[in-house]
Order: structure tokens, then C-alpha cells, then sequence
């Protein structure tokens, strides 16, 4: 599995860039892998607020809908509309499949690098047996 | 680990009020704890949390004979439910999830009622090769459910009415219903009935986990909580005007000529209406689109409004709107 160093990760699965006070957010191949088959992603609009550790939108895979949230607060200024009509992408390169990019950034969840974000994963993992 | 075990019983068949029940249930769902939550509704479609209700669901039909069209958080299909079918959730934290024991309870109690019930693919039981069961999965934020339907002795001609897809050309983004034949429970063994299989859940529940269950603690059922979901469920930009844009086309031929209706739909509402008709009436097709623009997919607000501009043949025309069994 794949946990480029360079992204900041929530315990909720999503990772965080950030491009010039604009944060992308997306979900991690670990994500996406628990997912399996992506086959709709519900985004939210231009302009909507995003609140950190609340929902911004839903993922419907083949096993399961899972809330997708939000790693800061913030107003969304894109959306990756690509994604309605090719919600494969995520399972393909979830991390070139970003969902959301963020501006006015007035709060962030707690993160994780990398490395400690690998090191939740394999404890996910072994929870779920 | 699941260390106390809760039952709920639904008292109600209202689906926006039990789906509401259930999300509460999950929101207060504390580590340790799997609820089994039992549910009926009435004569209800049920569709997935990223469908197009008009797509999966003959929705005109459906509410003229006093039924209720909900929209559940989790994904898949299409569902009919009356007081036939009982319907279970298990509500527990992620960390607990495990789809394999909570299907054992149920293929558990199915079994001691004498059906021969096996787990097909990941989402359905059947019984000597027919389902009587599917299941649908939602996780938030560490939390998650499985529900399930359990088809003891619905109306499958009214499920057949009801989920058959309009003869108009629907084209929705979001997911499809894959159809199934379907099988009663009690085609397989007479003598079950929606009490007798209750029953049967709870002893399963409690066996299978290996513990005692006691009744869901009555302040989790915060009546205010419950009613903020309630109002969510009900409304009707919820069931019926999710962004998920669709597209509808349909057309017809009369002695005075052919007429065909392009719809494109966003939030359940017609954002742009296109027209093309052979008729005489030089203003048949402006008219008709400046009418339909901006009108809600609802079949009687469409038909006042191209009544109200007077449309030429209007009455063909909603003649031709309803025959589509939206």
C-alpha cells in the first residue's frame, strides 16, 4: 500500500496537500482499498462550507456508503467533477483522484504524517482481523 | 469487542420516522455495544442513498394509493416494503463491524424456522436459489449499520407495480437497482410469520454473541434528535431533489402531429426543457418550454403549469406526461 510522504492523513481515511493555502483533500489507498469498487461519489457544490470532522459528501462502493469528512474548515472553491462520471479513478490512483480543494482555511483536524498514518493503518487492520 | 447487546423494536410503520429512529440509534451507539433494531414499514419504496427516485420507482402510482417514497443513508437498490417484510439493522461501532457474525444471526434464526437460508454474494439470502433478503452497509465517523429486508409475505404484485421502471427514457447519475427474483419466506415454510421470525432474531442475536440482550435505554431516544432526522426524511428535497443531475425524454403521436419532450433535470427541479413537435401551432413548443422551465418534477405542478399557458392540445400533452408512470 502506498502512503506518499508528503501528504498529511486523518483517521478517517482522507489526505490532505496543501497548494498555497488551498487545501486538496481525497481519500488514502487505504481507503479506497476497505472501499473496494467505487461506483458513485457524492460531492458538495462550489462555495459550500466545510467544517473539520464533519461530512462534506459520501462514497458509494460496492460493499458499503461511507460519509466522507472533512480534514479542515474551510470553503470549497473546486470540485473534481470527473469523478461523477468516473468514480473508478479513486480506486485506480487515489491520490491523483483528489475530491475537493479548500480555501479560507480557519481550522484543521489533527493529522497525521505519513509514517504514523502507516503505522494506524496496520493497527485498522489487525482490529478488523 | 461487542460486550452488551441491545434489542429496539420499532413501534410505528411510518419509514421517515424508522429510518430517523435508526440514524439516532447509530449516533448514540457507544463502544461495546451492537443494537439489533427491528422495523416495519408500510407500504413503502425504499430507495439508496444515491438514487433517482423517479428512475427506480413509479412514484405517482405509489403515492396514489396512500404509500411513501424514503430515501435510507446506506447504498444499493430499490426496495418495496409493506407489513409483510421485516426489516433489521445491526448498529455498532466500526471497530466491532463484522458482517459475518451479524449474517449468522440472521441465517440463525432463518434456520431454526425450518428455511434453508444461504449467504449469495455479499448483499442477499436465498433460499433454494431465490432471495428473500438483502442487506445494505453505512459507516460515519467510527460508526456503522447493516440492514437488511427479510421478505416473509409481501405483495410481490404491488413490489411489481411499484418498482418497474417508467417507459420513458430516464437517464439519472448516481447507482442503479440490480433486479432480482424474489421469494416470500412463507412459500418456503407456510407457518412463518413476522412474529414467529422476531422472535427468532433475538434468540439468534443472543446465541450467536453469546450474550444476554437487554431493551435499548429509552434516553437514547431523544425525541428531538429523532425528530430533526424525521424532518430531513420527510422532506422533499431529500427523497426526491438530490443534486444528482437526470435527463428524461418521451414522445407521442396524435391526429394534429408528433410531439417529443426533453427534460434535464438538477435538485429534482427542470432546469432546461427542449421541444420538437410537427404541429401546426407555431407556439406550441416555446410555450411549453418556457412552462416547464423552472417547474419541480412533480406531475401535477407540471400538468398546472402547461394548463396556465395554455398550451395547444395541453391535454394530450399531460396525457402524455402521465402515461409515463413517473
Amino acid at each position: 500500500m502506498n502512503f506518499p510522504s508528503e501528504l498529511q492523513y486523518s483517521k478517517s481515511h482522507e489526505w490532505l496537500r496543501m497548494e498555497d493555502g488551498v487545501a486538496v483533500v481525497g481519500i488514502s489507498d487505504y481507503a479506497q482499498h476497505s472501499l473496494g469498487d467505487v461506483v458513485f461519489i457524492n460531492l458538495p457544490q462550489e462555495g459550500d462550507e466545510a467544517q473539520a470532522g464533519e461530512p462534506f459528501g459520501d462514497i458509494e462502493s460496492v460493499k458499503a456508503v461511507s460519509d466522507l469528512v472533512s480534514p479542515v474548515s474551510g470553503v470549497v472553491c473546486a470540485v473534481n467533477e470527473t469523478l461523477l462520471d468516473s468514480p473508478e479513478l479513486v480506486n485506480q490512483d487515489p491520490y491523483d483522484a483528489w475530491l475537493i480543494k479548500v480555501e479560507n482555511i480557519s481550522d484543521t483536524e489533527d493529522l497525521l504524517g505519513a509514517e504514523e498514518y502507516e503505522s494506524f493503518c496496520a493497527e485498522c487492520e489487525e482490529a478488523e482481523g | 469487542m461487542t460486550e452488551r447487546l441491545y434489542l429496539y423494536e420499532g413501534v410505528g410503520f411510518d419509514p421517515h420516522y424508522n429510518l430517523a429512529v435508526e440514524q439516532q440509534l447509530l449516533e448514540t451507539v457507544q463502544p461495546g455495544e451492537c443494537i439489533l433494531y427491528l422495523w416495519q414499514n408500510q407500504n413503502t419504496v425504499v430507495i439508496g442513498r444515491n438514487q433517482n427516485a423517479w428512475k427506480e420507482c413509479r412514484v405517482s402510482r405509489l403515492e396514489e394509493d396512500g404509500g411513501t417514497l424514503a430515501r435510507r443513508l446506506s447504498g444499493g437498490g430499490a426496495v418495496f416494503h409493506d407489513l409483510g417484510n421485516l426489516n433489521f439493522t445491526f448498529l455498532l461501532p466500526t471497530a466491532d463491524y463484522d458482517l459475518k457474525k451479524q449474517t449468522e444471526v440472521i441465517l440463525t434464526a432463518c434456520q431454526s424456522l425450518g428455511v434453508p437460508a444461504v449467504l449469495s454474494g455479499r448483499n442477499d439470502l436465498t433460499a433454494a436459489g431465490k432471495k428473500f433478503s438483502g442487506s445494505a452497509f453505512y459507516h460515519n465517523r467510527g460508526r456503522s449499520y447493516h440492514h437488511g429486508t427479510l421478505l416473509v409475505q409481501v405483495d410481490r404484485e404491488k413490489m411489481g407495480q411499484y418498482l418497474n421502471p417508467s417507459p420513458a427514457k430516464l437517464e439519472a447519475k448516481g447507482v442503479d437497482s440490480v433486479r432480482a427474483r424474489v421469494v416470500n419466506l412463507a412459500d418456503i415454510q407456510p407457518d412463518i410469520t413476522v412474529p414467529a421470525l422476531r422472535e427468532a432474531l433475538a434468540l439468534a442475536f443472543g446465541r450467536v454473541y453469546g450474550l444476554p440482550i437487554t431493551p435499548v435505554p429509552p434516553e437514547r431516544l431523544d425525541e428531538a434528535a429523532i425528530h430533526g432526522f424525521f424532518q430531513r426524511n420527510q422532506s422533499w428535497g431529500w427523497c426526491f431533489g438530490p443534486r444528482l443531475p437526470f435527463d428524461v425524454s418521451c414522445q407521442g403521436r396524435w391526429p394534429w402531429g408528433e410531439l417529443g419532450l426533453e427534460l434535464a433535470a438538477e435538485n429534482g427541479v427542470i432546469r432546461h426543457c427542449s421541444v420538437w413537435t410537427d404541429a401546426m401551432e407555431w407556439e406550441l413548443s416555446a410555450r411549453l418550454e418556457t412552462a416547464l422551465t423552472g417547474c419541480r418534477f412533480v406531475l401535477p405542478e407540471m400538468e398546472e403549469k402547461i394548463t396556465a399557458a395554455r398550451v395547444p392540445h395541453s391535454a394530450d400533452i399531460c396525457a402524455l406526461l402521465e402515461a409515463q408512470n413517473f
